[in-house]
């Protein structure tokens, strides 16, 4: 398989002046020259081979942005390489550019005066897409999307969602080979967030795009990728399968259950000591609500007959981890802890 | 699979910068209120300096410039004022403290070439009103506003082409600050100020002090006003008039390649903060 994009101990450090507070503190910052750096991505190497759907998901100012900046050559690394599509980004912007699609989700391209037609056929007319294309792509976006009502709107009088959706078809009318896009589904609805995860889906399986979608709604990355990175204050923690994601965070499983009675804090605690045997823990009792957590695989049922023995249960179901939660539970995590999970 | 494409060609790329140079074009006529208020506010600023000279002219009359001549130059330096008062400072500058400069960036287009095209349409709609302006004077000075000869007409129209594309290397040339101040506001001021001060838009440079004026022959802003006006008011004939236009050509090709080497460097210190 093809390599589309590889990254080699890729750095970007900034640098800041330092202010000081109040309205003194602001006159003393005009004359001061002191500064302290920041480091935004702190050396982080991946490979994406074409044809890849892969997530990047992280906290704000995990430095997810700012590595897609450099992927698509707006932003030069202090450090490290990058090379996309065998083109160095900052380098090569141009000729970079003919062949990748960037949606910056809260950075419209669409020009702000014109019709989105307008857009769409001057797009057709700098990337120089040739009509068999074009004719596929803006049918497909329109169609899938629901523009046919937008095309002859203004940009500026469009709302968050609906420029979105036409963002998104602008940055793919070209078929691109490499796909960046930065929080697709900020701002729309979920049945809007369906629609173009599935008009993503279906454009990269049509085109062979290889996609890199960063974003804070993990839907995004379980129904568009198959592979996640993570990132954590500028530093690459998990690259992998989602599958093996879940293996090596998920390793708690939960049984809710929905008590006809409130528990007595004796039975609790007679609980409690009988499922340890077998490697559970309860996680809450809340009332008529009772949640166990287990990490040993098969534990299931011997648990739910220590639980069904103990209280009268009125309903019982049983969780697996879903990826929303593991992420959450590393985001609380102290950085080194989470390296040694 | 798609296979990747090749950069393009020269004719591709003019294709896609003609369409471009189209849809700035459509762009600058959404906002007419802003325009035609702009247009009459300017016009007024240039009334009054035309009656300031007036009164000037009743109370001297040794001033070597002929009266009506003086008022033709006086508009004709308004409208070009108008027409090229291109604000690329705040255009650029507010896209990259925005950090909107990135989806220019991310163009297979020259950023360069392509913020030339948007000035060009800018004052391709400024033009046109002040067009409208210089036929007003017409019906104010009578046949005075026509050139001194068709020779002259022509080699003015190339010397104001030439004069634009001056603009616009200044403009672009200043506005790489912004890459360092992100702010276009202050680095706007600078080059009005100089502007107003070096080329003779308030009045012709043969009447500024002997140093002042050596000052301007050594910077490119008298040839944005003064020199196609002198050209075609026929104060610089034949050899002259060709001796500026090749000035001219030197001053726009030296703009556009020192302020493609200064932005090969700017973009370096880009940041865009933030998703």
């Amino acid at each position: 398989m093809e390599t589309a994009l590889h990254v080699e101990n890729l750095e970007k450090g900034y640098k800041r002046r330092i202010r000081k507070p109040g309205l003194m503190g602001a006159f003393q910052s005009m004359f001061s020259a002191k500064t302290e750096e920041l480091k935004a991505v702190k050396g982080i190497s991946f490979s994406i081979q074409r044809g890849e759907r892969v997530g990047l998901i992280g906290e704000n100012g995990a430095g997810k942005s700012t590595t897609l900046k450099m992927l698509t050559g707006i932003i030069v690394p202090t450090g490290g390489e990058v090379e996309v599509l065998g083109l160095v980004p900052w380098k090569q912007r141009r000729q970079l550019a003919l062949n990748i699609g960037v949606v910056f989700g809260q950075r419209p391209q669409l020009l702000w005066d014109i019709p989105v037609r307008e857009t769409f056929r001057l797009l057709k007319a700098m990337y120089h897409i040739p009509n068999e294309v074009y004719e596929v792509t803006y049918n497909e976006a329109v169609r899938r999307l629901g523009l046919e009502p937008l095309l002859n709107t203004p940009v500026r009088l469009l709302s968050l969602g609906q420029r979105m959706r036409c963002d998104l078809a602008a940055s793919l009318l070209h078929a691109p080979a490499v796909a960046f896009l930065d929080e697709p589904t900020i701002g729309l609805d979920l049945t809007v967030k369906e629609q173009v995860r599935e008009y993503i889906r279906d454009m990269q399986k049509q085109f062979g795009t290889t996609l890199l979608i960063t974003t804070h709604d993990l839907k995004d990355i379980t129904e568009v990728c198959d592979r996640l990175l993570l990132l954590d204050k500028g530093k690459l923690l998990f690259d992998g399968s989602l599958k093996a994601f879940e293996k090596r965070f998920a390793n708690e499983s939960r049984i809710v259950a929905e008590l006809h009675k409130p528990a007595t804090p004796a039975s609790i605690k007679k609980l409690a000591s009988d499922i340890k045997r077998h490697g559970g823990k309860i996680a809450l009792s809340d009332g008529y609500r009772l949640v166990l957590e287990y990490r040993k695989e098969g534990a299931a049922p011997a648990l739910t007959q220590i639980l069904l023995k103990s209280q009268k249960v009125a309903d019982l179901t049983l969780e697996k981890t879903d990826i929303e939660t593991i992420v959450t539970k590393i985001y609380r995590k102290p950085l080194a802890d989470k390296m040694k999970s | 699979m798609r296979p990747l494409q090749p950069a393009l060609t020269f004719t591709e790329s003019l294709a896609s910068y003609g369409s471009f140079f189209v849809r700035c074009v459509k762009g600058s006529f959404a906002y007419r209120a802003t325009t035609i208020t702009n247009l009459l506010t300017t016009a007024t600023a240039y009334s009054i300096t035309i009656m300031i000279w007036r009164q000037v002219y009743t109370q001297n009359s040794a001033l070597t410039i002929p009266k009506q001549q003086m008022f033709v130059y006086l508009l004709l330096a308004g409208c070009i004022n108008y027409a090229m008062g291109m604000s690329i400072e705040f255009r650029i500058g507010n896209r990259i403290r925005t950090g909107q400069i990135a989806t220019d960036l991310l163009k297979p287009v020259d950023f360069q070439i392509s913020q030339g095209i948007q000035s060009i349409s800018d004052g391709f709609f400024n033009g046109a009103m002040g067009i409208i302006v210089f036929l007003c004077g017409f019906l104010v000075f009578g046949t005075q506003v026509f050139p001194a000869s068709a020779s002259a007409l022509g080699l003015a129209v190339v010397s104001f082409l030439l004069s634009f594309m001056i603009m616009y290397g200044i403009g672009f040339l200043f506005v790489q600050g912004a890459f360092y101040t992100y702010s276009g506001y202050g680095i706007f001021a600078s080059r009005n100020a100089l502007q107003l001060t070096f080329s003779g838009v308030s009045a012709p440079l043969d009447y500024y002090p002997p140093l002042l004026r050596t000052i301007t022959e050594w910077l490119p802003f008298r040839h944005t006003i003064y020199t196609p006006i002198s050209i075609y008011l026929g104060w610089a004939k034949d050899n002259e008039a060709y001796s500026l236009l090749l000035q001219q050509t030197a001053w726009v090709l030296a703009l556009f390649m020192v302020g493609r080497l200064i932005m090969k460097q700017a973009i370096k210190q880009l940041e865009v903060q933030g998703g």
